[in-house]
């Protein structure tokens, strides 16, 4: 309830405040917005499990955020920046799918 | 249990004994002294408090992770920092051909509105053709009243011998022959197949009877046409001399002829094809 309430409220700020990102943060926001929405959705098959504790949630969500900021800033240091971006959508993607899928599984099964 | 004091004899003993047995049997003994529990945890003491603080940490994060994504939208038409070289380069070709095309279609546009106009220039002119057209033959075949300088000949009638067609006829044609551009006699608009004969009461022309004195109003150069009648043995000096008749020749600048025809409607002639 509080999640969806918080992304409502986030997305309509969004809306309606257009702040200018630093340059320096802007190719990391995008990697930080795919790994928020991992962490959001391994949430809610832990919620789907029965095994949701909100603390785990908010380290799991910061040390998302934190490691694929951090992978795609080495990235960038080492030169294979774009590779690196890639591989991290990448490797989020899949354990999207994965939970999206198990969350899928528990919705249909019952 | 310390003993207070002595028994003083043996009931008294027996008295105290039972008693400091009785001391001894109860449960909540000295020598097993109850150790104090811990008091029972109360699990549930702060956990509304923590719960609401944890889901609102979850809702805080949800609404950056939603703040993040909308702003990474707004973001993305101008990131072109972050784009590879190659990207840069595809984009800067994609807006090169996408620029050429639109010359392309610009050109092309410009050249129909060229022709466009040249077209309406064309119309404007044929229009202004036709309107001018159609005021010289309205003014040739005498369906428009016309105005403009002139004479105005007065023929009276002939003390000698009476005005007759063939001297109205050569009188016409004197002011034809003089530049006039449009002619009447009395109510009749002079064209081109104008006709005048004689008749008993006076002339005929066109169907209708003429009656002296004949006004024969000309527009065209003045002098000219004033010229063409006083002549020295010109028409007017023979309506004088030999009919007998009064002539006077009066210019005028604003000569105004109203009479006017209907269209002919030619029953032989056709126009070539």
């Amino acid at each position: 309830m509080a999640a969806v309430l918080g992304l409502i409220v986030g997305v309509v700020v969004g809306v309606f405040v257009k702040p200018d990102i630093p340059v320096v943060l802007q190719p990391y926001l995008p990697i930080m917005v795919v790994a928020a929405l991992d962490a959001l959705l391994g949430a809610a098959r832990a919620y789907f499990e029965r095994s949701f504790h909100d603390r785990v949630f908010v380290i799991s969500f910061f040390a998302n955020v934190l490691t694929a900021t951090l992978l795609v800033f080495l990235g960038n240091q080492l030169g294979v920046g774009s590779q690196l971006q890639t591989a991290v959508i990448v490797v989020l993607g899949i354990r999207i799918f994965s939970n999206v899928s198990s969350i899928r599984r528990f919705i249909f099964r019952g | 249990m310390a003993r207070r004091r002595e028994p003083r004899d043996v009931l008294e003993k027996m008295h105290s004994q039972h008693a400091q047995d009785k001391k001894n049997d109860r449960m909540e003994t000295g020598s097993f002294p109850q150790v104090r529990k811990k008091p029972k945890r109360d699990l549930n003491r702060n956990a509304s408090r923590a719960r609401l603080l944890t889901s609102a940490l979850v809702m805080v994060l949800c609404a950056l992770l939603g703040f993040g994504y909308m702003t990474q939208i707004n973001n993305t038409t101008s990131t072109y920092e972050t784009m590879s070289e190659s990207e840069l380069v595809r984009l800067i070709t994609e807006s090169n051909t996408q620029l050429s095309n639109l010359q392309q279609r610009k050109n092309e546009l410009t050249s129909q509105l060229n022709s466009l106009k040249s077209a309406v220039d064309e119309q404007e002119q044929a229009q202004r053709i036709a309107k001018q057209n159609e005021e010289t033959s309205g003014l040739l075949s005498g369906r428009l009243p016309a105005t403009g300088e002139g004479v105005i000949v007065t023929v009276g009638e002939g003390r000698d011998e009476k005005v007759d067609a063939s001297i109205m006829f050569s009188l016409i044609e004197e002011l034809r022959n003089a530049g006039a551009e449009v002619i009447a006699i009395n109510d009749v608009r002079v064209v081109a197949t104008t006709y005048i004969k004689d008749a008993d009461t006076g002339l005929v022309s066109d169907g209708v009877t003429l009656t002296p004195s004949y006004v024969v109003r000309a527009i065209g150069n003045s002098q000219d046409l004033a010229n063409a009648v006083n002549i020295a043995g010109g028409v007017g000096a023979q309506l004088q001399v030999k009919y007998g008749a009064t002539v006077t020749v009066e210019t005028s600048d604003t000569v105004e002829i109203n009479q006017v025809r209907d269209d002919t409607q030619y029953k032989y002639a056709k126009t070539v094809e």
